[in-house]
């Protein structure tokens, strides 16, 4: 589905059976996935649910209790100098020295690696974020959004070809969260691997993948509109007689035609209303443990196109 | 590595330099403790009498004073440094181990050096000690038992995980260091195992260069054995956390 994803080069992040333990606490319990090259990835998950654990692990800034975890080709705890060099990391925190300005930061954490054009580099990715008018200013004076910002762009420094970030959008106006999109999407034009964590639903829609975690766990990684689709799909069959009957289907674009054909698609059939799931609702019922079908449903792969008429319902129809 | 010291100490530096608040109390707190020395030492009636002179021990209270301030100083900062996740940052955007500790090192002596001036200064006011004629050696002594607190404020932090847990490490170091260094009892009337235990005391050598200097007015280079300890000691621990410095949860 994305075209860097096509060439069989090798993944930009491989982890496999990845533990975690802080003393009695399972952090993560064998996370298992692959994010491919050239993809924005999302990690979605509740609070709690071990993505931030996953990030550090990925930055080697970690000592997995068990498993592996290999970024660009490099091991993230042997070869984690010659990894970072290629990393761009925005932590969940912002992370920065509240007394000294964003200029300042920016410029203390690119000289960490030699980071060629610094100065030019700091302009570029301030101004993305909107903040180059207040580089001078002391980080204390800024609001929560607004540091969210000069860390991303403090991520943005050396034009990483893989970026990691955690939760990146949280806290920011929704005006902004489009243009840091437009950016994430530009990115990946670019050719960057982009692997970000977030809890908001409408972010994981915009993801060429997700991978759903709970309690350490990765329940399902896939592209957003085929979790989407495993969901449970709402007929509702409202026939001549004044009756009706609403049926479940866990794939309804093969489902349709044989609940259809139970009633001879005659005319009895009035109107037929389906009602999706959007993917919230999917996946706070994997979160949930409920069972959202996803045992039998055959898996509808990311490449099949979004069939017409299959926009989200406006009117929930409630029954039984 | 140098440059990634340098930028480390001097961001440290201007941090510092940023924080008012900080800035005034680093001078106040040194100029009441000071005070307060002097005007216990001042009440005290026939200490003159007895021999003692009260300026004697005003350079050692001030070394206590240095090897406090910078300890605890850095140990918290680091500390924050940790908790604010900028630590883990610094490791992400490429600074090492050894770059991280010699650059805490380098920025907190440029502090605790300014600081220790003006202890100095405001102990040579204070109790009108004439210090121009070993002002070498005794700025020497300072500072390095300052890059020793510094040393072992870096090693302390790699074991408290948040601020409030840095407390319990302050008495731990600062308790014994009053008792055995020398600056409260003579190291010379300790029971046996205690003036063993004071071996490991940075503040001994450095109150054992100021006495001899500053007191007893012998050359500094008849005194080289403590100070080059001191010293010794500092790079020890600079070694150690450079090692221990922990880089991954
Ligand atoms: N340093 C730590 N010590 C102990 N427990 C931790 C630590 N970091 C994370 N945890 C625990 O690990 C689990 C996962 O945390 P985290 O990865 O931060 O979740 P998320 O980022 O998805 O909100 C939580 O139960 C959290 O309490
Ligand atoms: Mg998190």
């Amino acid at each position: 589905m994305t075209p860097a994803a096509a060439t069989p080069s090798s993944p930009a992040v491989s982890i496999e059976a990845l533990r975690k333990d802080y003393g009695a606490i399972r952090a993560l319990g064998g996370a298992t996935l692959t994010v491919r090259k050239g993809e924005v990835f999302g990690l979605v998950g509740p609070n709690g649910a071990g993505k931030t654990t996953l990030i550090k692990a990925i930055c080697g800034i970690l000592k997995p209790t068990a498993g592996r975890v290999t970024v660009l080709g490099f091991d993230a705890g042997r070869d984690r100098y010659r990894l970072r060099r290629r990393l761009g990391y925005m932590p969940q925190a912002p992370a920065l020295y509240e007394d000294l300005s964003p200029y300042e930061n920016l410029t203390f954490f690119g000289k960490g690696y030699r980071t060629e054009d610094l100065r030019g580099r700091i302009r570029l990715v301030l101004g993305f974020v909107e903040l180059w008018d207040r580089r001078d200013d002391p980080l204390h004076t800024f609001s929560g959004g607004m540091r969210q910002r000069v860390s991303l762009a403090c991520a943005l420094l050396r034009d990483p070809e893989l970026l990691i970030l955690d939760e990146p959008t949280a806290g920011v106006d929704p005006a902004l969260k489009q243009t840091f999109w437009r950016h994430f999407q530009e990115l990946k034009q670019r050719g960057r691997t982009i692997f970000l964590s977030t809890n908001m639903m409408e972010e994981a829609m915009r993801c060429d993948r997700v991978a759903v975690i709970r309690a350490g766990r990765i329940l399902i990684t896939e592209a957003p509109e085929a979790i989407r689709s495993r969901g449970r799909t709402e007929i509702t069959l409202e026939l001549a007689g004044g009756g009706r009957r609403v049926e479940e289907a866990a794939a309804y674009a093969e489902e349709l035609p044989r609940l259809l054909s139970g009633y001879g698609l005659s005319s009895e059939v009035r109107r037929i209303r389906i009602r999706r799931p959007d993917l919230e609702e999917v996946i706070l019922s994997m979160i949930g443990q409920k069972e959202a079908g996803a045992g039998k449903v055959k898996t509808h792969t990311g490449d099949d196109p979004p069939a017409g008429g299959t926009a989200p319902s406006a009117t929930p129809e409630d029954h039984t | 590595m140098i440059a990634s010291v340098k930028a480390i100490a001097v961001r440290i530096n201007r941090q510092f330099l940023r924080d008012r608040r900080f800035l005034g109390l680093s001078l106040m707190v040194p100029l009441l403790i000071m005070l307060l020395i002097k005007y216990v030492l001042d009440s005290l009636p026939g200490l003159e009498r007895l021999g003692v002179h009260v300026s004697d021990y005003a350079m050692f209270f001030a070394a206590y004073l240095v090897h406090f301030l910078a300890y605890v100083l850095s140990t918290i900062v680091l500390v924050g440094d940790r908790t604010t996740g900028t630590l883990a940052r610094m490791f992400v955007y490429g600074y090492r181990r050894r770059e991280i500790v010699f650059g805490y090192v380098g920025g907190y002596s440029t502090i605790a050096a300014g600081q220790t001036a003006f202890i100095l200064v405001l102990t040579k006011y204070l109790f009108d000690i004439n210090l121009l004629p070993d002002i070498v050696p005794v700025a020497l002594t300072m500072f390095s038992l300052a890059v020793v607190s510094v040393d072992l404020g870096v090693f302390i932090s790699n074991f408290a995980r948040n601020e409030g847990q840095v407390i319990p490490f302050i008495p731990l170091v600062i308790l014994p260091t009053a008792l055995l260094s020398g600056i409260a009892i003579p190291i010379g009337d300790l029971p046996t195992v205690l003036q063993w235990c004071s071996y490991v005391i940075p503040l001994r050598y450095a109150v054992e260069v100021l006495n001899a200097v500053l007191v007893n007015h012998q050359p500094f280079r008849d005194n080289l054995a403590p100070f080059l300890i001191l010293v010794g000691i500092g790079a020890g621990l600079l070694a150690t956390a450079s090692f221990t410095l922990k880089e991954r949860e």
